[in-house]
């Protein structure tokens, strides 16, 4: 059966209408948005979870990733009826801006098929919006540094998270890099949560001087790895588990066990076609950073700065 | 305390017999280098590199090497090229002694005077001390001339050795920024300067590297070992920010 360019999804009492479906997102591959929304489809169960309630970005992609794309928040005034919306005020205008909040797989494939090729939540939800429920640290290398020195950030990282008695779990970013997430129960305000971030970096710093950096201007970075502890605020979103990337090879942003955080990982081997033989195996590795919770006040006691 | 020099200060019609000491000491422990396997002492040997045969010191002559071949110098060339040898320190000139940069600072040492200059030196001194002011000389140690000046520091007379101008590099191959700083920012960094500001007390920083290996030598002569506990880091940057973490934390338990 030939594929149609615009067909209909129907899910539950929605249906949702895809456009452009024959549209080559990704050239190397030959995979196209037809790929991206059939993956997203697929993966709804699993990644609806860590979207819910939470306000969604997005970056869309409509001519594939060949193209830089652009960012759109304020894409709720327009959405059809089962797309929810958090309204905020913007800081810098007073404006009202109309969130997408993906509450649904209905709305999962509506912004995919705005070519959202990369799902980008909040840290916190509508419920408790100045209270994130993870800490993440990105591990953001430069063109210059090795996947190895990735992951020995990474390890260092938990390294000091383990010593503060804090449970942390590690994906791919989908892209070059790792994010490092501790879940909090939305327990603290993004400006505890964000100190305590800044102080995880800076001990990681000081234990790998010579690969990683503090330093945000990318022109004063240089070869280094950006350990990015400011992505724990209000509005920062990073990609999501499970979130494609826009890059080649169509890489999904991965869970890992931390055992498999060696310098045999690769960042992007997982993508959107051989991840599903992962998640029947492994089922999802980031559940718990929904569900779980750690302490910033005894963290800092044990780590006895 | 030995004295490395004895000689004479003056400045216009005064004379002073002194003697120099050394006013700094080495706070690293003196190491021996020994052989793992049976703590012998390490010997240096000069050996001609072609040979590898040892050369004895009355065979080792210096050159310099120029347009392709070694030009040997003798102990002649060296004396004529040497300043006169003289064991008199004049001091040409007054200067205050902030107008001198630190960099140009070198070795100080102690003067002291012999029993017949000491009328003279307390006088010297205790003008040094009313203005402040510090003297120019050069005086010859080791067959080389050095720039110094002369000043006060409490009771003694310093002598510091200061370098020589052609000796401080020049800047020109360094990257420097030419932007302009903001107003703003200028400001905010300048409060804070003055916020950290206070007198400068030299007591407060210690080298106690020394002491701490020390202690490990004392425990291993006694048979103890002493536990490794690796340097810890706390940058204090990261301690300001647990702080005021840790307040905010516990302010708002108490709100809620």
């Amino acid at each position: 059966m030939p594929v149609k360019e615009k067909s209909d999804i129907k899910v539950g009492k929605f249906s949702v209408t895809i456009s452009n479906r024959k549209k080559i997102y990704w050239p190397d591959e030959g995979f196209t948005k037809g790929d991206m929304i059939d993956y997203y489809d697929k993966i709804a169960d699993l990644v609806l979870p860590h979207l819910k309630g939470r306000p969604l970005s997005l970056k869309r992609n409509p001519n594939g990733i060949t193209d830089k794309g652009f960012y759109h928040k304020d894409a709720g005034e327009n959405a059809p009826s089962f797309v929810d919306v958090f309204k905020v005020k913007a800081e810098s205008n007073n404006k009202i801006i109309d969130y997408i909040v993906c509450n649904n797989k209905a709305t999962l494939l509506y912004v995919a098929n705005l070519g959202c090729i990369e799902l980008n939540p909040w840290n916190s939800t509508i419920k408790k919006p100045d209270n994130p429920t993870w800490m993440v640290i990105d591990i953001d290398p430069s063109d210059k540094n090795t996947f190895t020195e990735v992951v020995d950030t990474a390890l260092a990282t938990k390294m000091i998270l383990d010593k503060a008695g804090i449970k942390s779990y590690c994906k791919t970013s989908g892209s070059s890099g790792l994010h490092v997430y501790t879940p909090l129960k939305n327990k603290y305000d993004y400006e505890a949560v964000r100190n305590f971030a800044n102080i995880i970096a800076a001990l990681v710093q000081e234990q790998l001087p010579g690969t990683t950096t503090l330093e945000r201007s990318l022109s004063k970075r240089g070869p280094k790895i950006y350990i990015d502890y400011l992505q724990n605020s209000k509005g920062q979103t990073l990609a999501s588990v499970y979130s494609l990337r826009p890059v080649p090879g169509a890489s999904v942003s991965t869970p890992l066990e931390w055992k498999e955080v060696d310098h045999k990982l690769s960042p992007k081997q997982f993508t959107m076609r051989n991840i599903f033989a992962r998640i029947k195996k492994k089922g999802d590795l980031f559940l718990p950073v929904l569900n779980e919770s750690n302490s910033i006040t005894d963290a800092l006691k044990r780590l006895k700065v | 305390m030995r004295a490395i020099w004895t000689g004479s200060l003056g400045f216009g019609l005064v004379n002073i017999p002194i003697k120099i000491f050394s006013a700094v000491q080495d706070s690293a422990l003196d190491l021996d280098m020994l052989d793992s396997k049976d703590h012998a002492n390490i010997k240096f040997k000069r050996v001609n590199e072609k040979t590898g045969k040892e050369v004895p010191w009355e065979n080792i002559v210096k050159g310099y090497y120029m347009d392709n071949k070694y030009v040997v110098l003798e102990k002649a060339d060296f004396e004529k090229a040497g300043p006169e040898k003289t064991k008199h320190i004049e001091i040409k000139h007054f200067v205050d002694e902030s107008e001198i940069d630190s960099m140009y600072f070198e070795q100080p040492y102690y003067l002291q005077p012999e029993k017949t200059g000491a009328r003279a030196y307390a006088l010297l001194r205790d003008a040094f001390r009313k203005t402040g002011k510090a003297g120019v000389a050069l005086f010859v140690m080791r067959d080389r001339e050095h720039l110094c000046i002369i000043k006060a520091k409490d009771d003694v007379l310093v002598l510091n050795r200061i370098r020589f101008d052609e000796e401080i590099r020049s800047t020109k191959d360094l990257d420097l920024p030419s932007v302009k700083s903001k107003p703003d920012e200028v400001k905010m960094a300048v409060a804070l300067i003055n916020q950290l500001s206070g007198p400068f007390d030299i007591k407060k920083y210690r080298d106690d590297y020394t002491e701490r290996l020390m202690k490990i030598i004392k425990a291993k002569s006694k048979g103890k070992t002493v536990p490794f506990t690796p340097m810890k880091v706390v940058h204090s940057k990261t301690k300001d920010l647990a702080e005021q973490l840790r307040a905010s934390l516990s302010d708002k338990r108490k709100a809620s």
